[in-house]
């Protein structure tokens, strides 16, 4: 649904009624959920929240509530949709006295000889200006169609309806970062954008700090402080010992080339040039001596320039409340991921979303550390199939794209039959490959790949993503490659996902689907 | 009773308010709560307090004993006198506890606060045993306690009337 003003248009309509929510089941979308559960609370509107996982969910939900519903929010990570007024343009432009911009930029070239011969000009340039805008759009809805890629995050513009209304809160404004830094970290939105966004959060924190502190009336030490951080790129780092969050991070880890002895070797100087014994580093970061801590960011970032490394530090925000309580947003992305879609055999889906949810709050701490000890067991997870997949050539080169197929028997592959897990898993091994290997054509293929999914029921899942390079857009085209190659020898295949990219497959249709999909691509 | 039961009971204290809203004099069972106006404080009790500030829908305005200095000197005074002192409100420790906990960041100061209350309580509390110990062990059979609160009684309660029971049950086997 196009809205133009938020807080009229959709805030009071939804106030005086019972709503549903179905909300997505990825951090985004969490994020922009219990900010609107928040709202809700202050107004006291009575919502039903429903987890839905796909398309087909998305159906059986409406269906199941169809008799109460008026209005549905859906939330997910807003994939991109082009400004209204490119695409629909009100009908009565053919008036004489219509306000048209090529023709406002036509008129001061001076030519008013005549009233006949200006008004003859003036519908040519008009009938020009028409077709010109009637190929953009037809561009514009190919790109639309054929695409696809994130927008603003959902968490972030339900922020901005709570500030609009003055209801915004530090919780709320921790739940924006997290939906943003959850675009992030799952690579879907460009770095232009991601500076951008953290821009805006970074004017709104600063909002907030000033409001309630005073030189002589600090506030207590268990409200919530939230500052900017232009902090290590190391994954939970914190949380975890500096030499573990080093060795299972995909940027320094792709950077060194971890899975080769060489690469191990260039680590283990690259500690010994910061001068930080390594008794330190395998210690819990919490326990190590506070004259390294000190001056640990400035230190990383002097070595890791030495090595290559000149993105280390990344601007981001983290929060503090009590005195033991500190996170990254990055940590809180990663346990809560880590918590939606654990595999354990006895959690339902719905389950997964309730912890996911609870462990954003701040007074389930509890889950939350659960979540990060999932998270890293999930880092360690993807790190050792990365360097397994890359040592013993999985990946294929398949013409226009990389292939890799996970075996069932490879250990932790239970946690890749999720597809959050997985994209991850794909982004990792794709810059790993990037940087292991020395075909120059090679580095510029986007990547495919696909892992058991459900034993008993024979399918597998499948992911593509685009080819890794700076400026990428984050433009994905592989929702439309899928759902055509799909057609084209008809395998059998579920595209149920909100992200078009990522597919469910029967493992015996695998092998023609691929060929389909390399001439198609090709 | 229960200490939620105490919490409950303290939660009909009236504390001051600063609304964002308005809205009409509202009548209710245990009384009128006047028209609430944008920025005017008013006084209303503890448990409408809180609900609205969960609610984002007011600011609280801790009560005047809730002072760093006042609290300080109370808590020097209760330690010199043998006796127990008057106290800021008959539900102190409740009041702070619901106000800090859900209201801290209107509250200048808070941490401190907590600490100076929990001070004066331990005082008390340690008083209250001292008392009961003699009672039992020069085996009154009457004791005046001035300016207790509900919440201290309660805490000792069930513990002082179980021991004097068991004493009285020993006391009639032996004879």
């Amino acid at each position: 649904m196009f809205i133009a003003d938020i807080r009229k248009d959709f805030y009071e309509v939804v106030a005086n009624q019972r709503v549903v929510l179905l909300v997505a089941p990825d951090i985004d979308a969490l994020c922009a959920c219990k900010i609107l559960q928040a709202l809700f609370h202050c107004d006291q509107i009575q919502y039903t929240l429903v987890p839905v996982t796909g398309w087909q969910d998305l159906g059986t939900a409406f269906l199941e509530h169809k008799e109460q519903i008026k209005l549905l929010i859906k939330q997910d990570d807003d994939l991109s949709v082009p400004s209204y007024d490119d695409i629909f343009r009100d009908e009565d432009e053919e008036g004489e006295d219509s306000g048209n911009e090529s023709d406002e930029g036509s008129e001061p070239s001076g030519k008013r000889r005549r009233f006949d011969e200006g008004a003859v000009e003036r519908r040519i340039e008009r009938q020009r200006a028409k077709r010109e805008w009637e190929a953009r759009r037809r561009e514009i809805l190919f790109d639309y169609e054929q695409y696809e890629y994130h927008g603003t995050s959902a968490a972030m513009m339900f922020f901005e309806l709570a500030w609009v209304l003055t209801k915004d809160t530090k919780d709320m404004l921790w739940w924006a970062i997290i939906g943003l830094t959850d675009q992030w970290v799952h690579d879907k939105i460009t770095n232009m954008k991601y500076v951008t966004d953290i821009a805006t959060m970074q004017r709104h924190v600063s909002r907030h700090n000033h409001r309630n502190e005073d030189e002589e009336n600090s506030l207590s030490i268990d409200c919530m402080r939230i500052s900017f951080e232009y902090d290590l790129r190391l994954t939970l780092y914190q949380h975890w010992s500096l030499y573990e969050s080093i060795y299972n991070s995909c940027y320094t880890s792709c950077s060194f080339k971890l899975w080769t002895l060489n690469g191990q070797k260039k680590l283990q100087e690259f500690l010994a040039d910061m001068g930080l014994p390594l008794k330190q580093v395998r210690q819990k970061f919490n326990s190590m001596d506070m004259s390294i801590k000190e001056n640990l960011r400035d230190v990383i970032e002097e070595s890791s320039n030495k090595y290559g490394m000149k993105d280390i530090r990344i601007q981001t925000f983290g929060v503090h409340f009590g005195f033991k309580n500190r996170f990254l947003a990055s940590d809180m992305v990663h346990a809560t991921a880590a918590l939606l879609e654990s595999a354990e055999k006895d959690d339902s889906e719905t389950d997964n979303f309730i912890k996911a949810l609870d462990a954003l709050s701040r007074s389930n701490i509890d889950r939350l550390h659960s979540g990060i000890e999932l998270a890293k067991k999930k880092l360690i997870a993807i790190q050792q199939t990365v360097a397994s997949c890359i040592c013993t050539n999985l990946i294929l080169s398949q013409g226009p794209f990389l292939y890799c197929y996970l075996m069932e028997g490879t250990p932790d592959v239970k946690l890749f039959s999720k597809p959050m897990a997985l994209t991850l898993l794909c982004k990792y091994l794709l810059k790993a490959f990037v940087h292991s290997t020395r075909n120059k054509r090679c580095k510029l293929l986007p990547l495919v790949m696909a892992a058991p999914k459900d034993v008993e029921k024979g399918t597998v899942i499948v992911v593509g993503i685009p080819p890794e390079s700076e400026t990428s857009d984050k433009k994905n085209f592989f929702g439309r490659a899928f759902e055509k190659a799909a057609e084209s020898t008809s395998s059998r295949t579920l595209h149920d996902h909100f992200d078009t990219s990522i597919i469910e497959l029967k493992t015996e249709d695998r092998s023609k689907f691929l060929d389909a999909l390399i001439t198609l691509l090709s | 009773m229960d200490a939620s039961e105490v919490e409950f009971l303290a939660e009909k204290e009236m504390v001051k308010i600063i609304p964002n809203f308005s809205l009409d004099k509202v009548f209710l069972i245990g009384g009128d709560l006047g028209p609430f106006n944008p920025g005017l404080p008013i006084d209303v009790p503890v448990w409408l307090a809180l609900n609205l500030k969960q609610r984002q829908k007011c600011r609280i305005i801790p009560p005047e004993w809730m002072d760093v200095e006042k609290l300080e000197e109370m808590r020097d005074l209760e330690r010199k006198e043998d006796m127990f002192t008057p106290v800021p409100s008959p539900y102190y420790m409740e009041l702070t506890k619901l106000l800090l906990n859900h209201a801290s960041d209107n509250i200048p100061k808070a941490d401190e606060i907590r600490t100076l209350v929990k001070d004066i309580w331990d005082t008390r509390i340690a008083k209250l045993r001292l008392s009961a110990d003699s009672f039992i062990s020069q085996q009154e059979a009457y004791a005046k306690l001035d300016n207790l609160t509900l919440m201290e009684i309660n805490t000792i309660r069930a513990f002082l009337l179980d021991t004097l029971n068991c004493m009285y049950k020993l006391r009639s086997n032996l004879q």
